[in-house]
């Protein structure tokens, strides 16, 4: 689509409220930085920020800010191996991602993708499971953070039929699975996944189904990946 | 809130000295833990996603433009964008379009923009400016800024025909845009 028929959309979208497939002409224009709606988009991002003002002010707990600065003096005073262990483990999947992830054609996007990884892989709070290292024949490894995100990697991945896509799905304690977003296999059979943003708390379980091109609300076949978070 | 502050403020922030967290913390603070407690309306939760906001702006501001980049904005932007995404998780909303919100935070899309847009003065132009929306064109902005509804979903819960939906959010938009735009944009 061309910058003129984007261009009433461009306040949806800033909004997070826009749909396809101007949402990802959008986004597509963006990422290579096409300079007319990286100009109205950001005009429009003006927009909503301005928005905030129609927000009630409220006076924040006296302890937030406490826990705010708190949270990284702690960081800031964490001792060597405590800095340099996580930063080594996310430099080598770093790596690995950077490998997979950039011979695409979308260097902007995945440079973003990247660093949604790395925030995940970098939270000290994140469970890490490594899968299929016996019977399975899909391996690989799976880092869950509540706050951030899912990084899934895998291998071995089976091969699916045109039409359809594989689903991730974070199961809970309780109640239905969560549907985590879709993504397809390379032709090695592997994939890198990242999908940021909360996860549910109690978090029990990922799951990997075969679902319908756009996915599924729930699973409509039985997952051929279930990777247990519990103990970890 | 000049300029001048904004960019010492985030070369503190790059240096990961502490201090300019306090100072993030004691400028934007508020409206963030206001804007996000709008939209989750859970004290606890609204306060985790503060210290996930802060937290966000911290690791990232290696990616900041020092001298061209809006502070507030960016961390305004993160704010509600954690808070739409808790929404959404809460109520099983979280299809692949959730997680695009990711990409309206990258700090390039807040550069030379005009940095005093979150104070006092804007707050109530954008109040005036809202009044005058019609009942339906207010109805649709608040159900995206404060739910997060995709235009789909609007229609849905308005029992209304898409189309419909989207000439009032264009409408309601441009309106804003109109009324705001010159003020605030650099």
């Amino acid at each position: 689509m061309t910058c003129e028929e984007l261009r009433d959309e461009y306040g949806a979208y800033s909004l997070g409220i826009a749909q396809d497939p101007e949402r990802s002409e959008i986004a597509e224009h963006l990422a290579r930085q096409c300079p007319e709606c990286v100009r109205g988009v950001r005009s429009a991002m003006v927009m909503v920020t301005a928005m905030s003002g129609m927000v009630p002010s409220v006076e924040p707990p006296k302890h937030l800010r406490s826990r705010v600065v708190g949270m990284v003096e702690r960081e800031t005073k964490r001792p060597f191996f405590g800095l340099v262990l996580p930063w080594a483990i996310s430099a080598t999947l770093a790596i690995v991602l950077l490998a997979v992830v950039l011979p695409s054609r979308r260097p902007n996007a995945d440079t973003a993708k990247l660093q949604q990884a790395l925030a995940i892989l970098n939270d000290p709070a994140a469970k890490e499971v490594t899968f299929g290292e016996t019977a399975k024949p899909s391996r690989g490894r799976v880092f869950v953070s509540g706050s951030k995100g899912v990084v899934f990697i895998g291998a071995s991945l089976p091969a699916i039929d045109t039409g359809k896509t594989f689903e991730l799905w974070v199961i809970p304690a309780k109640g239905n699975p969560v549907p985590a977003g879709t993504f397809r296999g390379e032709t090695d059979a592997t994939a890198v996944y990242v999908r940021p943003g909360p996860v549910p708390a109690d978090a029990a379980a990922v799951a990997v189904t075969v679902e319908p091109e756009g996915g599924s609300p729930q699973p409509t076949t039985t997952p051929f990946l279930v990777i247990k978070l519990s103990g970890t | 809130m000049s300029g001048q502050n904004d960019e010492t403020l985030a070369r503190g922030l790059q240096r990961k000295d502490p201090a300019a967290m306090a100072d993030l913390y004691d400028r934007f603070g508020r409206i963030a833990y206001s804007v996000i407690l709008s939209i989750v309306r859970d004290g606890a939760a609204a306060e985790d996603l503060v210290q996930e906001t802060f937290l966000r702006v911290w690791n990232r501001a290696q990616t900041f433009d020092v001298e061209r980049g809006a502070l507030g904005p960016w961390l305004l932007s993160i704010a509600r964008n954690r808070a739409i995404d808790h929404v959404r998780s809460a109520t099983a909303r979280m299809d692949r379009n959730a997680f695009e919100l990711d990409a309206h935070e990258h700090p390039s899309l807040f550069v030379d923009m005009e940095r005093e847009v979150v104070n006092s003065d804007h707050a109530r132009l954008i109040q005036k400016a809202i009044a005058k929306l019609s009942q339906n064109q207010r109805e649709v902005i608040q159900l995206a800024y404060y739910e997060g509804l995709s235009q789909s979903e609007m229609a849905e819960r308005m029992g209304q025909p898409l189309g419909t939906v989207k000439t009032w959010v264009r409408g309601a938009l441009k309106f804003l845009r109109d009324e705001i735009g010159q003020a605030v944009t650099a």
